[in-house]
Formats: structure tokens, C-alpha cells, sequence
């Protein structure tokens, strides 16, 4: 106990000293001003940048003063920057000697959307290596940046891994831009605020929070903005970085933030008060904070009727089960608990077991893993070789194996319905923490049989009910239970019933829907209202 | 401080090693024992034999088919007490005994009439084995002959006899499938004595041992059920069979379906009914301090035959089918009720529904509740309902030219 709150102390020591990204990255130019003259800035520039070959500086002239523009190659629209840039340059002929020629350009010449006045050579990289075209100009120890962001992007595609029968078929790409466009689309409200900062010493990656003002919870949006703050780390390359730098419990193989593809439902999460994270470059955006409920909520469930969407989420938690514990099941039955499997059934198990040399454990490891093996290959492989791969695994697994009296037929299946249970969870993160924990539980089985399973999905429901996503218990609105907010846990209610919004996410301003929203034919209530008015008359 | 930590995790997860699995057994090193039948022993007091499934033969499928060789193995051993004999069966099994598939507990006929109080415990007190398992009377023969008989319907020698028992106990109403719990709740109960189903074994059964009897559309020898064994005192007592059986389901409250014969102007058998719904109720009357049972049968039953000109249409002529069946089946009731007060058991539980309507009476005659039950009044009453002729209304009889 005593070595425990010793850890935590220490923990909890090194977390106070830890001011916000104190640790300048070495590698950082000092902050250095402008210099007025434009061949030494270019020089400074060049020399900064090691003569890098995409970095494209032209010189220019604005009647009698000289200046120079810079962009790097393959950030910027080239089109923008011939047209609305370079074209007004070389057209201008006549400067009015009196106005300040700085601000002549900035006024009358660079014709984009968004600019700035840069004084230090830390923003000037800043802008420069984010997409901008930058202004030098003689006599001037400033440049101007104009936004000419653009080169080639992946377009918006249709989700990969998310996939929908019915609703929205856009995702998100690797721009960070796009990616708030999507989210904006979808919810046009001035209450849509977005916040932006930089994460990465070397990387410099743009991470955005989004959440919406009024709803979202203002001390888990402080949350989030500090622990994003307290991210000092040198890179950031894809949001799973974030993930994992701002996640409350690190030894969890359960997730704790929601990750997603889809645009529409970071949109339904950002109005039940969550916050989503947007990491430039990744095509996941990060929501928070995340519940384990979530996991099982695909999109279609809201967007066919609620009957049927109770039936299959009610599935995907059975298919959660059977992912789990399937083969520990077969395990502790065929092992310990043989009286619980039917006589005939019994007796067929045996009879295939019959010239099997292995113990059930070991039979159920060597199919598992197997088949874990082929699930990653299938991931890697190029997409030729993945189809011979395939053919390979089924011969192997299926028949093969069978034949040559490694596995039964029944581990066969048991591996299988197992396998493609595990497929019918909506969000891959969940999926991979059970694949993890299935073997945890089969060798339980294999020591203890349905005891140890029970004990083994003990200490998992102990482990969840511990778990916090940025403060928020990770089991509610189970644990705690919360009457108002079971709309949408094993049983989706119509979209109408959606009174509150989830009370453990958002205070306040909970109320979602207007009341009486049932839907109802308009012809019988014209009936019943002259009814009642034949009877008082 | 690490490293303690560390250590203390590691020595802590090896004791999950450590302990091993003491109790896992593997399917295949169990001998299933699908039924088990007790004989009176020769030298000891009891024969016991293991009818052991052989998986491999059982299983159609990978190798081969399956169908090699017998399905089912007897083993036999002899002890003075269940335990005794089972675990002397180890020496010829190589595998471990596992009863808990067992199905069917079969007792001979000579054992029963010594008593079979002597068997009970072991298998009540045996965590393996249920206590939900069937138990049946070898009649006329021994149980070892029994559990050695090949089928050809189902695989396993069992599955035929829990069939069997099922099947006439839906469609004639002639059994009862009675489990060890039934028979040690009812043993202990002084308001009712226990029956079990009897099973008969016909044909020869040196025959019916060899795989070569399951091959045939005539089997050498067939297990067929046979009415009721009675209890009393823990030893069988008698018979009921054929109606007498039917008579005595009917007021053990367990009638699910059966069929009701009766003569139409002189022509034997002519008409035939099946009840198949029915519902018995008990009463206990009291006249000048002398108790008397009222038995009142309520039945729903569809016509199924009738093999005489008959207008099926007409609901007053049906009155007297009503009536028929009714009779017919008071009957057999009232003459099951006779073979069981002549042998002073009450196997119906007449004495536990006193108990419950009447404890003061109870008290009185519980001391001797089998005498009394046999010098008894019972009253039969039953009301038979047509409900449903078939799928013909008036038999192709009325329009016979005669």
C-alpha cells in the first residue's frame, strides 16, 4: 500500500513542476527580428532552411524598391499565388509617393484572403511552412504572410472503416481545415467555437477544439485545453498521438477517448456537449469525453427507425459477449464443465476430440493465434497477395488443420463465430481491447473454467467501473445509473424520446427536445378535438 | 521500490501455476455413462453394469462415417454398495467414470421386490450425478439384458428409452417418467407412495447385443414400455398395466394425451377418441366423521375414428360419444383406483392432498394412512368434450350402401 501512494506522490510531484512546455525545443531558432534589408533576410532565410530545394523565393519590384517573395513548394496553390499575387506586382506601375508602401502592398496589391504583418523570423517559419506566401520588402523590417494554403490534398472520400447503409457517405481527410469545414456544415451555429493551437516541438502540428458553446461542459473544455497544453513531445503525426498523451488512464486496454472518421457523428457528439479534437494530418478526429456505452452506438442506429436499431445494437452487445468469451466458454466447458453441454452434443465434441493430441487450452491457443496472425497479415499485405493469403488461411484453418487431427471441427467454429463477432463492434478500438482480453480470459478458463471466467469478467467490470474519460465515469450512465439518460443504451428510443442530452457530459442546458414531439396522424386529432367539442356542445 | 513491486506481482502470478487444475479433465478421458442398471448380485448384493459410450462410433462425420463398431459398451461389476461396485468398474475402464450424462437408472424386477431404499443415498449424495435422471423397472428380466440392448432409431441405447418414455407418456398415457428426486420425495412422504415407469424387455436378448440387431427392419429384441411398477415401503408392491395405468395417470394430475376405445352395437373397438386436454380435481368430503375422495375428471377430446354409420354432425348424437368416453374412462380410473387400494398404496397422493384440506383428519389417520386409503370411498366423476371431428365430418360410412 505504503510503495503505492509513494508512486502516486511522485507522480503527482512531477506532474506540478511540469509547467506548460518550458522545455524550449533546442533545435528552435532563437527569435531573431527582421532585418530590413532583403538580400540578408533571403540569405537568413536560406541559410535557416539549409538550402532546401522546395523553398521557392522570387525577387520582385515595386517601382524603385526591391523585394522578395517566398513560399515553399507544393504547400501553396501556385495558381493563387501567379494570379492574385505576382500578377498585381508586375501589373502596378504607379505608387503614391505619399502612402507608405508597406501598407500599399498590403492594401492594394496582395489580393488574398487572409493577412498578416510578421515582425519575427518565429512566425515568419511559422506561416511560411503552413502554406503562406510571404513578403519581403526593402527598407522594412516586417514581411507580410498572404494565405495561399493549397497543393495537393486527398479529396473527401467515403468512410473506410466506419461504413453506414444509410447516411452520410463523406469523411474526413488530412486536412485540418476540411475536416472543421465538415464538422461546420453540419452544425451552423455561431455557438460552434473553434479553438487552435500548435502541438510538436519539431512538427508543429495544428490540433483544433471544437465543442459548442453553451452546451459542452466549460470545466472538461478547460480540461482538454490544459492537458493539450501540457503535450510536450516533438512530434505529433497522427491524432492517435493525442490520444494517447491526453488519456486519462495509460494501463487500460479499454479506449477512453472515441475516435471517428465520420463527420456527422462527431456533429451528433458535439451536440450532446462533447468536445472533438482535430489533428492536422490525421483523418480521425478524437471526441471526449468517451463512455463505454459509445462504443456499441454505430451511426446507423440513429438513422433507421428505433426498433430495429434496438435489435441490432442488442446484437452487436451479444456479439460483444460472444467475442469475449466465446472460446473461454468452449474451453471451461469441454474441460471442466462437461455436464453442462448437452449429452449428444457432448458426445460429438468428444468423438471429433477423439485423435486430437492437444489439451482444449492449447487446441483453442493454436487456432486463435493462427488466427490473429492471418487477421494482421490480411492487414499489411498489398492487395495483391492479400487475395492468395486469404485462400491460404481458409485451406489451413479450415480444412487442412481439421484433417490432420491439430483442431476439432468445433474449435473450428468457435474460432470462427468468435472472430466474426468480433467484427460487429462499430469502433475498431473497442474491438482490438477484446481481441487482448479474450486471451486473458481463455487461459482463466483453462486454469479454473467458468470460475475463472466469472473472476475474470469480475476484475474487468471492476476495472471499467474505475475507468474515468476525462473525469466522466466510464460506465455511465450505467454506473452511475442515470434514469433520464437511457435512451440511448441498450434500448434506442425514437429520435423524438431524445428529451435530455447526457446529463454525466453536459450541465445546464440539457433540454433537446420541444415537448409533445411524438409524431401522430393530424386527421385523428381533428377527430377527437370536434369529438370533444360535439360532446360539450 | 520499482522492483519490489515488480517481484511481489511476479511470485503472485505463478501461484496461478502453481495450483494447477486439479479438477480439468479433458473430454476425451471421460467414459460417459449413459445409463446404469443394478441387478441383484450373485455373490455380492449388487450387479452393476455401465452402459459406456464409445464417441467415435456414435459421431458420424470426419473419419470415416462413424458406425464402426458398437456405439455403446457394457461393463459390469459387482459390489455390496453402489459406490463399491462403480468404482470396481474402473479396472476394466480406461477412462475416468463420469456420470453426470447419465440418463437412465434401471432396476430388475427381483431388486425392486427386496427394495431399492438401499440404492437411494449414493445417488442423492453423488455431486456428479442427477438426481433429475430417469429411473425404470426392468420387468421380467435384469437390467444388465436391458442396457445391453441395441436400437436401431437412435444410436445410443438411451436416447431409445427416454423416447419411448416420452413418447407414451404424450400419446397413450401409460407412463410416467419418474426421476430419483420424485421417487426419494414421494418415499418419504406418508401421504403417497412412489411408481415408476416399467420397461419389458421382448424377444431374444442374446441378439439384441450384437451390432449385427441394428442392421435389420426386424430387431432380434426390442425394449418396450409396460405400464406402472408400485411402490410401497421402498419394495415393489404390483402392477398396473394397459388401462389400469392409463386409469391411474389420469388422477396423478399427469394425463397428456392418450386414446379412449369403446364397442358401437356390438362391433368391438368401433369408436375411437383422444382426449387431449384434461384437467383432474380432488376433493376430500367429509360425511359423519368419515372422509370420502371425490375424483372429478374434466376432458376435451376430438373424435378419431369411428367405424359405424354415424351423423358426426348432428351435436346430440355426439352427447352419447361424450357420454361413452367419459364412461370409458371412469373405468379404467376406478379400476386403477381398485388395484391400488387392494394394494394398499396410495400412489395417487390422496394422503398429502388430506393433509393439506384437512390436517385435523390427517393427524387421526395418518398412523396407518394406507389402510385407511384402501377401505376408502372414492367417487369417479368425469365430464368428456367433443371438440373437433377431424378433418371429415359424418365417416364415409353413411354413405356406404348398405
Amino acid at each position: 500500500m505504503s510503495i503505492l501512494s509513494k508512486m502516486l506522490k511522485k507522480k503527482h510531484q512531477r506532474r506540478q513542476s511540469d509547467n506548460y512546455r518550458q522545455i524550449l525545443d533546442p533545435l528552435k531558432p532563437d527569435d531573431l527580428p527582421i532585418d530590413r534589408d532583403v538580400q540578408m533576410n533571403i540569405k537568413h532565410l536560406q541559410e535557416e532552411m539549409g538550402n532546401s530545394s522546395d523553398l521557392v523565393i522570387r525577387q520582385i519590384k515595386i517601382g524603385q524598391i526591391g523585394g522578395a517573395l517566398a513560399y515553399i513548394d507544393g504547400l501553396v496553390d501556385g495558381k493563387g499565388i501567379s494570379d492574385y499575387i505576382l500578377e498585381s506586382f508586375t501589373e502596378t506601375k504607379q505608387i503614391s509617393e505619399e502612402s507608405d508602401l508597406f501598407q500599399f502592398v498590403m492594401d492594394k496589391i496582395v489580393a488574398v484572403g487572409s493577412i498578416r504583418t510578421i515582425r519575427n523570423w518565429n512566425a515568419l517559419f511559422d506561416a511560411l511552412l503552413s502554406g503562406c506566401t510571404v513578403i519581403f520588402l526593402n527598407g522594412y523590417s516586417k514581411a507580410l504572410s498572404g494565405e495561399t494554403r493549397g497543393g495537393d490534398r486527398r479529396p473527401i472520400q467515403e468512410p473506410s472503416q466506419q461504413l453506414s447503409i444509410r447516411g452520410p457517405k463523406d469523411a474526413f481527410n488530412e486536412t485540418l481545415r476540411t475536416n472543421t469545414a465538415l464538422i461546420r456544415r453540419r452544425i451552423k451555429s455561431p455557438n460552434l467555437w473553434v479553438e487552435t493551437m500548435k502541438i510538436g516541438t519539431i512538427t508543429q502540428t495544428d490540433v483544433a477544439i471544437l465543442y459548442v458553446k453553451g452546451i459542452a461542459n466549460e470545466e472538461i473544455i478547460q480540461e482538454v485545453r490544459d492537458r493539450l497544453h501540457r503535450i510536450n513531445i516533438d512530434s505529433i503525426i497522427d491524432s492517435g498521438y493525442v490520444e494517447q498523451s491526453i488519456e486519462d488512464q495509460t494501463f487500460t486496454s479499454f479506449p477512453t477517448t472515441y475516435h471517428t472518421e465520420r463527420p456527422d457523428v462527431v456533429a451528433s457528439q458535439l451536440v450532446e456537449g462533447r468536445i472533438a479534437i482535430v489533428v492536422d494530418g490525421s483523418p480521425f478526429v478524437l471526441t471526449v469525453p468517451a463512455v463505454f456505452v459509445q462504443f456499441f452506438q454505430a451511426p446507423d442506429d440513429y438513422y433507421s427507425r428505433f426498433d430495429l436499431s434496438t435489435g441490432i445494437r442488442v446484437l452487436r452487445i451479444i456479439a460483444f459477449f460472444i467475442a469475449l468469451i466465446g472460446p473461454s466458454l468452449y474451453i471451461a466447458a469441454t474441460t471442466f464443465h462437461q455436464e453442462m453441454i448437452p449429452t449428444t452434443l457432448a458426445i460429438a465434441i468428444a468423438a471429433q476430440r477423439e485423435n486430437v493430441p492437444f489439451p482444449a487450452f492449447v487446441e483453442a491457443l493454436v487456432m486463435e493465434v493462427t488466427f490473429e496472425i492471418l487477421r494482421e497479415a490480411g492487414l499489411r499485405l498489398p492487395r495483391a497477395v492479400g487475395q492468395a493469403v486469404s485462400i491460404v488461411g481458409a485451406l489451413v484453418i479450415g480444412q487442412a488443420a481439421v484433417q490432420a487431427n491439430i483442431v476439432s471441427p468445433m474449435m473450428v467454429i468457435v474460432v470462427s463465430i468468435t472472430a466474426i463477432a468480433n467484427f460487429s463492434t462499430p469502433v475498431f478500438a473497442m474491438a482490438i481491447s477484446v481481441r487482448l482480453l479474450r486471451f486473458v480470459l481463455m487461459a482463466l478458463a483453462a486454469f479454473t473454467g467458468f470460475y475463472g471466467i466469472m473472476i475474470g469478467l469480475m476484475i474487468m467490470a471492476i476495472h471499467l467501473c474505475s475507468l474515468r474519460s476525462f473525469g466522466v465515469p466510464y460506465m455511465a450512465p450505467l454506473a452511475p445509473f442515470n434514469t433520464e439518460n437511457q435512451q440511448d443504451v441498450f434500448i434506442r428510443f425514437p429520435i423524438w424520446a431524445f428529451k435530455n442530452r447526457p446529463q454525466f457530459i453536459s450541465k445546464g442546458n440539457t433540454v433537446r427536445t420541444g415537448s409533445n414531439q411524438k409524431p401522430a396522424p393530424p386527421s385523428q386529432n381533428v377527430k377527437e378535438s370536434q369529438n370533444s367539442e360535439g360532446k360539450k356542445s | 521500490m520499482k522492483n519490489l513491486f515488480a517481484c511481489v506481482l511476479l511470485l503472485l502470478s505463478t501461484v496461478t501455476l502453481l495450483s494447477g487444475c486439479w479438477d480439468q479433465q479433458e473430454l476425451t478421458d471421460l467414459a460417459f455413462v449413459m445409463a446404469m442398471g443394478v441387478d441383484k448380485g450373485k455373490k455380492e448384493k449388487f450387479d452393476v453394469s455401465l452402459q459406456v459410450v464409445v464417441p467415435a462410433s456414435v459421431a458420424s462425420g470426419q473419419n470415416g462415417g462413424g458406425g464402426q463398431g458398437s456405439p455403446v459398451i457394457v461393463y459390469k461389476s459387482s459390489g455390496n454398495n453402489l459406490t463399491e461396485a462403480s468404482r470396481r468398474a474402473a479396472k476394466q475402464i480406461p477412462r475416468s467414470i463420469y456420470y453426470a450424462h447419465t440418463k437412465i437408472f434401471v432396476i430388475s424386477e427381483e431388486l425392486a421386490k427386496d427394495g431399492i431404499l438401499d440404492l437411494l443415498d449414493a445417488l442423492d449424495r453423488d455431486a456428479v450425478f442427477r438426481t433429475t435422471t430417469f429411473v425404470t423397472i426392468a420387468k421380467g428380466g435384469r437390467a444388465e439384458d436391458f442396457i445391453a440392448t441395441l436400437t436401431n432409431l437412435d444410436k445410443i441405447p438411451v436416447q431409445k428409452f427416454i423416447k419411448t418414455l416420452q413418447a407414451t407418456e404424450r400419446m397413450l398415457g401409460e407412463n410416467i417418467k419418474v426421476s430419483i428426486d420424485d421417487i426419494l420425495a414421494n418415499l418419504i412422504d406418508p401421504g403417497k407412495e412412489p411408481v415408476i415407469s416399467a420397461f419389458r424387455l421382448t424377444g431374444n436378448s442374446k441378439k439384441g447385443t450384437t451390432p449385427q440387431s441394428v442392421v435389420t427392419t426386424k430387431p432380434p429384441a426390442l425394449v418396450t414400455a409396460d405400464g406402472l411398477a408400485v411402490f410401497k415401503g421402498g419394495k415393489l408392491a404390483g402392477w398396473l398395466t394397459g388401462n389400469e395405468a392409463k386409469g391411474a395417470v389420469w388422477v396423478m394430475k399427469k394425463m397428456q394425451g392418450t386414446d379412449i376405445n369403446f364397442n358401437w352395437e356390438g362391433k368391438k373397438d368401433a369408436v375411437s377418441t383422444i382426449p387431449f386436454i384434461s384437467k383432474t380435481k380432488i376433493s376430500l368430503v367429509t360425511k359423519n366423521g368419515k372422509p370420502s375422495m371425490n375424483v372429478l375428471i374434466e376432458t376435451s377430446f376430438k373424435l378419431s375414428e369411428i367405424n359405424v354409420p354415424y351423423e358426426v354432425t348432428n351435436s346430440m348424437s355426439m352427447d352419447v360419444i361424450e357420454k361413452k368416453t367419459a364412461e370409458q374412462i371412469k373405468k379404467d380410473v376406478e379400476r386403477s383406483i381398485h388395484k391400488a387400494q387392494s394394494l394398499k398404496a396410495d400412489i395417487f397422493g390422496f394422503g398429502d392432498y388430506v393433509h393439506r384440506v384437512n390436517p385435523n383428519i390427517w393427524k387421526k389417520m395418518k398412523g396407518d394412512w394406507n389402510a385407511q386409503f384402501a377401505k376408502m370411498e372414492i367417487h369417479v366423476k368425469v365430464d368428456a368434450h367433443y371438440r373437433s371431428a377431424g378433418k371429415r365430418n359424418n365417416p364415409f360410412w353413411n354413405d356406404l350402401k348398405q
